[in-house]
């Protein structure tokens, strides 16, 4: 349990210093690790969404920079896509579920070189608030507005593409459901890129939003007795002390040193994902880099 | 125009961080004294169905300190505090005479309503 507790405490931290949920290291880290089958490790990774999310999330709402309006009419499609993702995975096999952990793994290793928009220039030439709303943000009023302490000025935005939104936190609450992860990556790039929300309040509006997202796909797993408490404790407890440290130490370092660092490492977790899946479909075992 | 601090949006912002504040501290305790208490009396766990037990028991185990029913009240707690996250929101955006918000907060209730009787049935 106490071994648990530590690696969970590194997974919350390297989650936290790229950015994203611990959920993304958690997985692999309890399959290749632990031995455990991947329907425990993500009931136990979504528990442990919940708890960084209730962490993180509390401290932008009380900031004012989670778009509260906007987060809860995205979780009516995140948590839709969340109930159909658990209800997949309770009736998928095991290696197909490697297999999609091991793409989505890829994914992040690929987006992490991608480079970050150049969110102060964009506000400094005030491209955020001279977007036309769509139909419903003008009728559900989802335009936002926080103070950025770091430009020390308000920060007003107008909410555009609310269609295309939906349809990526679908697929955002989907991936939670399925593969135990937040789905924040997704969403912070959709409301960022498709939504012009700035990137400080779609990070604040993601953290707010993965909590209830886990919780549907908690449910589910709790009532098909895949949640074991000695095994979700000590992993929502490291993994809320991994990120609490973690998001600390990520403003001090540099970010490019750091994306290369972690996509080495989620491609290191991709092969080890994907050599598992082949063990388990084929009865092949792939060489081992050491996991 | 973008969104300004009205009164009614600063009480659903003051609401929703109370929810996840008081949340995040109660699991967070339980989930810590579980972990001490397990640590202190190691034992072997089963990968089969995981535990279910009545609430009775729940509540006699937690007041005798017992590690299975603390780690578990901690679960319950951390899953149900974005649940009730959007049942205080809904019941701010009723006083707030806010239409649009009760409907969309009431579609997200709906779905975790839905996931509970989903699992109800047994889909597993």
């Amino acid at each position: 349990m106490a071994v648990l507790f530590a690696v969970s405490v590194i997974a919350g931290f390297l989650g936290a210093l790229l950015g994203v949920g611990g959920g993304i290291f958690i997985v692999p880290a309890l399959v290749l690790a632990f031995h455990l089958p991947i329907k425990i490790a993500v009931a136990a990774s979504l528990v442990s969404v919940i708890a960084t999310s209730n962490a993180g999330g509390s401290s932008y709402v009380e900031q004012h920079i989670t778009n509260l309006r906007l987060g809860m009419f995205l979780e009516v499609a995140t948590t839709i896509g969340a109930l159909s993702g658990s209800v997949l995975a309770l009736y998928l096999k095991e290696w197909v579920m490697l297999v999609l952990f091991t793409a989505l793994l890829l994914y992040m290793a690929v987006s992490a070189y991608v480079t970050r928009y150049a969110d102060d220039r964009r506000i400094a030439a005030g491209g955020y608030c001279q977007a036309q709303a769509d139909n419903w943000s003008h009728r559900l009023r989802l335009n936002g507005s926080y103070h950025d302490h770091a430009l020390n000025r308000q920060v007003d935005y107008v909410v555009t593409g609310s269609g295309i939104g939906t349809g990526i936190a679908y697929l955002a609450g989907m991936a939670s459901g399925l593969l135990g992860v937040g789905g924040g990556v997704l969403k912070v790039s959709a409301m960022n890129r498709y939504m012009n929300v700035p990137m400080k309040a779609a990070v604040g509006t993601s953290k707010m939003m993965i909590g209830v997202t886990a919780a549907v796909g908690s449910i589910l797993f709790y009532m098909a007795g895949l949640i074991h408490f000695f095994i979700v404790a000590p992993v929502a407890l490291g993994t809320t002390v991994g990120a609490t440290v973690g998001t600390w130490v990520m403003n001090r370092l540099r970010t490019v040193v750091l994306k290369r660092i972690f996509a080495a490492l989620m491609f290191y977790l991709a092969y080890g994902m994907l050599a598992k899946a082949v063990a388990e479909r084929f009865h092949l075992i792939l060489p081992s880099l050491g996991s | 125009m973008p969104e300004t601090f009205s009164e009614p949006a600063a009480r659903v912002y003051a609401v929703v961080y109370r929810v996840l504040y008081w949340g995040m501290l109660i699991s967070t305790a339980l989930f810590t004294l579980g972990v001490l208490r397990a640590l202190q009396h190691p034992r072997m766990i089963s990968l089969g169905p995981a535990l279910s037990q009545s609430l009775g028991t729940t509540l006699r185990g937690l007041a005798a300190l017992d590690p299975a029913s603390l780690m578990l009240a901690a679960t319950v707690v951390l899953i149900l505090t974005p649940v009730a996250r959007v049942v205080m929101a809904l019941l701010a955006f009723w006083r707030d005479g806010d239409a649009g918000f009760v409907a969309v907060t009431g579609v997200v209730l709906g779905v975790i309503v839905l996931t509970v009787i989903l699992g109800r049935l047994g889909l597993h």
